[in-house]
């Protein structure tokens, strides 16, 4: 089974969920994390990929 | 006592600093004083602003009451008017009052303005600015009223580079009137390659933004109910509103008139400090030693990271720029080649 995991861009809010990927920017569904381009920025603000934090992370 | 840092500004820069510290030193007595009332907002997210209808929420990111829940010392709507560098204090205006706040480390991270070029600055009461949350909601109400009206709203862009191209792509998908007017031959000049700003031009020209290349803004002036645009001898009449999307300005002033020294920005070293060693500055305020002012959010971010490492005493090397990519939000626009920077 895969679990795919979500992360958050800490300057927008934006989520990554891997399930979907970001198949209008050259990333297919089910792309991991890990697996995203370091050149992949944030479709709704343009930060990079260091300022995503993994969703469980975030406590509030 | 414990050691006291206190944070001007509750931008990316504050935010992620004063949170990024209090993670490593909770022993440290950390304060944040903002002119800010609204929360800690994205700021890229108000150039998309138009085309959202729940922005004005889904925009802010943690409540100020949420900051203060996690332990940050937040004082909001408050005025930082001077720094008293011989007593180590701050001064600020609170609803009228005068406050002293004293530090042992104080970070400024005070951000930044819109540019106002000279032909505008004796019109402020004719032009706005995109520049924080409380002029993103100014201007929804505006485009509100007008089409409650039965109006379709129309705009002026003035300033054809990152955020006037953004403000007026998003404002045409809403369904707007847009003239964008730029001085230059090209749009985002000083980001992108020709043949990007060609392209750039097709995708803004084809979603139905009517874009003037060298078209010099000489003026604005009130014409009835309307506003009007004076560019090389003519008259562009009919506005509603006027957005002066020119650049940004460091806010300096705080530092300038304490002596500290400034140029475009507040000038620091590579560890992010001033000429006064008990005084650093970060984000959109500061200007590095090689001239540069990273003015984009994740070297800003990565500015606020490293400066809470320091001032906890976690780090001695200096604060190196993260790789990071800019990419204007324009609706259907991708560069085929990297950014200038
Ligand atoms: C419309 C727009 C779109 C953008 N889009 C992008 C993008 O897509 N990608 C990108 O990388 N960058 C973008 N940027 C730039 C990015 O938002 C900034 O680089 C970043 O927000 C700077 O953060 P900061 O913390 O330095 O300053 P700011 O966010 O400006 O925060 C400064 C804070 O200081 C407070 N302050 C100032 N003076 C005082 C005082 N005297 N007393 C009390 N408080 C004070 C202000 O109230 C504010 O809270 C955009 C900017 C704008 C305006
Ligand atoms: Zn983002």
């Amino acid at each position: 089974m895969t679990d795919y995991k979500k992360y958050v861009c800490t300057i927008c809010g934006h989520i990554y969920d891997e399930a979907e990927g970001d198949p209008e920017n050259g990333v297919a569904p089910g792309t991991r994390w890990e697996d995203v381009p370091m050149e992949w920025v944030c479709p709704d603000c343009g930060a990079s990929k260091l300022d995503f934090v993994l969703e469980e992370d975030i406590s509030d | 006592m414990s050691m006291q840092i206190v944070i001007v500004g509750s931008g990316i820069a504050g935010i992620t600093c004063a949170e990024e510290l209090l993670k490593l030193r909770p022993d440290m007595e950390v304060r944040v004083l903002t002119q800010e009332t609204r929360g800690y907002y994205s700021r890229p997210l108000l150039s998309n602003g138009f085309t959202r209808d729940n922005i004005e929420s889904t925009i802010i990111l943690r409540s100020f009451e949420t900051l203060a829940k996690s332990g940050i010392k937040l004082e909001a709507g408050v005025n930082v008017t001077a720094v008293k560098r011989d007593a180590r204090a701050v001064v600020y205006q609170r609803s009228g009052d005068e406050c002293v706040l004293s530090y042992n480390k104080l970070v400024l991270a005070q951000g930044s303005a819109a540019l106002i070029p000279p032909p505008f600055r004796s019109q402020e009461a004719l032009f706005n600015v995109l520049n924080s949350l409380s002029d993103l909601i100014l201007l929804r109400r505006r485009r509100t009223a007008l089409r409650e009206a039965g109006d379709t709203p129309r705009w002026a862009i003035i300033g054809g580079g990152l955020i006037g191209c953004e403000v007026a792509s998003d404002l045409v998908k809403a369904g707007d009137r847009v003239t964008l007017f730029h001085a230059l031959p090209r749009l985002m000049e000083r980001q992108l390659v020709e043949e990007d700003s060609a392209t750039l031009l097709q995708v803004l020209q084809d979603s139905g933004v009517k874009v003037l290349l060298n078209c010099a803004v000489q003026g604005i002036q009130k014409k009835d109910d309307c506003l009007a645009v004076l560019a090389d001898g003519e008259t562009y009449p009919d506005f509603h509103t006027i957005i002066v999307a020119c650049g940004f300005k460091p806010r300096i002033t705080l530092a300038q008139s304490a002596g500290i020294t400034t140029q475009r920005g507040i000038v620091v070293d590579d560890f992010l400090t001033t000429s006064d060693t008990s005084i650093c500055a970060a984000g959109d305020a500061a200007e590095s030693a090689n001239g540069k002012l990273y003015a984009y959010v994740t070297p800003v971010r990565s500015q606020g990271l490293w400066l809470a490492q320091y001032l906890a005493g976690r780090t001695s090397t200096p604060w190196q720029p993260p790789f990071f990519k800019p990419k204007a939000k324009v609706h259907g626009f991708n560069a085929a080649h990297p950014y200038l920077f």
